[in-house]
């Protein structure tokens, strides 16, 4: 059997490889992705107190940490038995928007906007966040700072601190906001509404006006019809703080709805051989290898897979969004996977549109903001929807409060095998008789863009726009071709 | 007036020998904290928080781990465009020079190209999480110490 390797090239510690396998005749038998994860986390944390959950891991990522802190909040509130009170509840979920239409801003800009905005087939050197400006306008390049901005200082303002918070507590948080507070968060938060508009036109104009974009979304190469997990409120609408985590069968029919608590009785991890990464699957389903349909428990857990998840957003300009969503791409449920992108821009609005909601909450300011623990800390499960998927903390302890367990899995981790799947199919499109056809390189980085991976909390450091090297390999090993990208 | 000026710290405070960026910074505030014009700054992310970071100053000198294949602890001086630390490499498309581009065109004030350092430190161990660094980081933190007062005193000559 052959195998081509195509290698992120990078300096940094835990670049990550795709191994691409041919059969004897030369055609794609399989693809996988594989990267260095980072190590000792468990270790690092048993013995230690679990109020400390929240600030240690969110030094796990170096991109989504906010995260992190809410679903290590979460899981203290479980593993004390304590319900935050109500103002709480909306001060989390306040700052947990706020972050939201912060990270997918970035993520939107950077990472899918140069696939779609500049063009898939624009020269590589210009498919980045400066060809996005070149394109949109000039002004978008302060528009973007500016979100960033907003979005950092009120976390701060908020939080106690710009990027690791210091704030999440059982039952509740550390501190409340005045209405002098509250007044500039809602004014920031209409800002962040006029934005998240102003994206979706942008897509709208350059993007579903060009049919061969809207082709190249729908698109078969990165279609897979698998389940889709989110989570949802007691409406069955998409919720990024709280609720049940729902899962969809490729029809779009409720598959199951389950606890945070009950996470392990669904979820099942398949371990491939030769120290590839670890991927979840539905246990009821069953391990059936890297393919979609109804009897593989392979699931997506995407900005795409949420909304497929859900009935419906909870505010009135993201729900026509929605709407728009699924009227332009033929119907629910969406598998196409590029139309991540978009859908990402749909959540963008609906954070914007929650954050303002919850600024104008009379509860908001409320001094109401935790309850104390009396209980005895056991064991405690902790959900939140990351950008990129769901995010689930675990932990156990002693009647102290002294972790002796944890298990997390993290929003990119749900995705690993329809990454695979889609580094496959690329692979197979451009991949004949043992010869790579020129493209190949940007189809597979398009296909992982669309699920901004974050591997940060495995390797902390992966880069999104991947220096690569493909190197194809005949029957005896030895190199019959090279192609590199973004290699300096 | 004294030039406005940065050192910026940067690693993951439990990542091993990643944190050696943080503990120089700290060092480096703790002998020349005082300093006027000069502003010592942590920072855990790449990325455009490097630009947040850098806006407003002059010059500028960012300290990190890197990972090159060099013995663990040598000193690497470097500038916008050469080998990536740890975090002045793409982070979800956005590497340092991306950034200050970014910021140059929504009109953000950012040192120039070359009032901008780069003292990156050798890392040895950046996968396995620990609040200590290896032998060999630790002992260069008193040369990283010489390497930023250097870059201090050019400014003050300058």
């Amino acid at each position: 059997m052959q195998r081509i390797s195509i290698d992120p090239i990078t300096r940094l510690e835990g670049h990550g490889k795709i191994d691409i396998f041919l059969n004897e005749e030369g055609e794609v038998a399989n693809a996988y992705f594989q990267i260095p994860e980072l190590r000792g986390f468990e270790v690092f944390c048993v013995g230690r107190p679990a109020e400390d959950m929240p600030n240690l891991t969110d030094r796990i990522c170096g991109v989504c940490p906010e995260a992190h802190h809410m679903a290590a909040s979460k899981a203290l509130d479980a593993l004390w038995h304590v319900d935050p009170p109500p103002a709480g509840k909306k001060l989390r979920e306040l700052m947990y928007s706020i972050f939201f239409a912060t990270d997918h801003t970035t993520h939107f800009y950077a990472l899918g906007a140069p696939d779609f905005i500049v063009g898939p087939d624009a020269p590589v050197a210009e498919r980045n966040i400066l060809g996005v400006i070149a394109k949109v306008g000039m002004d978008v390049a302060g528009k973007v700072l500016k979100m960033r901005h907003d979005g950092h200082y009120l976390i701060q303002m908020m939080a106690a601190r710009r990027v690791q918070p210091n704030w999440g507590l059982p039952g509740g948080v550390s501190r409340g906001i005045n209405e002098e507070q509250r007044k500039e968060i809602e004014k920031l938060g209409r800002d962040a509404v006029e934005f998240a508009l102003f994206s979706l036109q942008a897509f709208r104009d350059i993007v579903l006006g060009n049919k061969a974009y809207v082709d190249l979304i729908l698109g078969d190469i990165y279609t897979h019809k698998t389940y889709s997990m989110g989570m949802v409120d007691a409406n069955n609408k998409t919720n990024f703080y709280d609720g049940m985590v729902r899962v969809v069968d490729p029809d779009g029919k409720e598959f199951v709805k389950y606890a945070p608590k009950d996470y392990l009785s669904v979820l099942a991890e398949h371990v491939e051989p030769r120290r590839y990464l670890k991927f979840p699957y539905l246990k009821k389903v069953g391990w059936k290898g890297f393919v979609d349909g109804k009897d593989s428990g392979v699931y997506k857990a995407t900005p795409l897979s949420r909304l497929n998840a859900a009935d419906g957003l909870a505010t009135p300009k993201a729900q026509e969004s929605y709407e728009e969503f699924y009227k332009t791409l033929g119907g629910k449920p969406v598998h196409a996977t590029l139309a991540t992108h978009w859908a990402r821009l749909v959540e963008l609005l609906y954070a914007a549109e929650r954050w303002v909601e919850l600024a104008t909450d009379p509860e908001i300011t409320s001094p109401n903001f935790r309850t104390l623990p009396t209980e005895t800390p056991t064991e405690g499960v902790g959900i939140v929807e990351a950008p990129r998927g769901t995010l689930t903390h675990h932990y156990k302890t002693d009647s102290r409060g002294i972790l002796t367990e944890v298990n997390l899995i993290v929003g990119t981790t749900n995705n690993y095998a329809p990454i695979a799947m889609s580094c496959k199919r690329a692979a197979e499109k451009l991949i004949h008789k043992g010869k790579v056809t020129e493209g190949l390189l940007n189809m597979v980085e398009m296909g992982f863009r669309a699920y901004d991976p974050c591997f940060g909390c495995a390797t902390h450091s992966l880069p999104g726009q991947m220096p690569m090297e493909v190197r194809l390999r005949g029957p005896k090993g030895e190199v019959l071709e090279v192609l590199t990208k973004n290699l300096e | 007036m004294a030039t406005r000026s940065l050192v910026l710290g940067l690693g993951n405070a439990i990542l091993g020998d990643d944190a050696v960026g943080l503990r120089v910074a700290r060092a480096i505030a703790d002998r020349w904290g005082d300093t006027e014009g000069l502003t010592i700054a942590e920072e855990e992310r790449g990325g455009f928080a490097l630009l947040e970071q850098l806006a407003g100053f002059e010059r500028a000198l960012l300290v990190d781990a890197i990972k090159t294949g060099a013995p663990a602890g040598t000193l690497h001086r470097l500038g916008v465009d050469s080998l990536p630390t740890q975090r002045t490499a793409t982070a979800h498309g956005i590497n340092l020079r991306m950034a200050l581009e970014v910021g140059r065109r929504s009109g953000l004030a950012l040192p120039a190209d070359d009032a901008i350092a780069i003292l990156g430190i050798e890392a040895g161990d950046v996968l396995t999480f620990a609040e200590s660094l290896s032998p060999e980081v630790e002992n260069a933190i008193p040369r990283a110490v010489e390497a930023a007062g250097r870059w201090l005193r050019n400014e003050e000559e300058g």
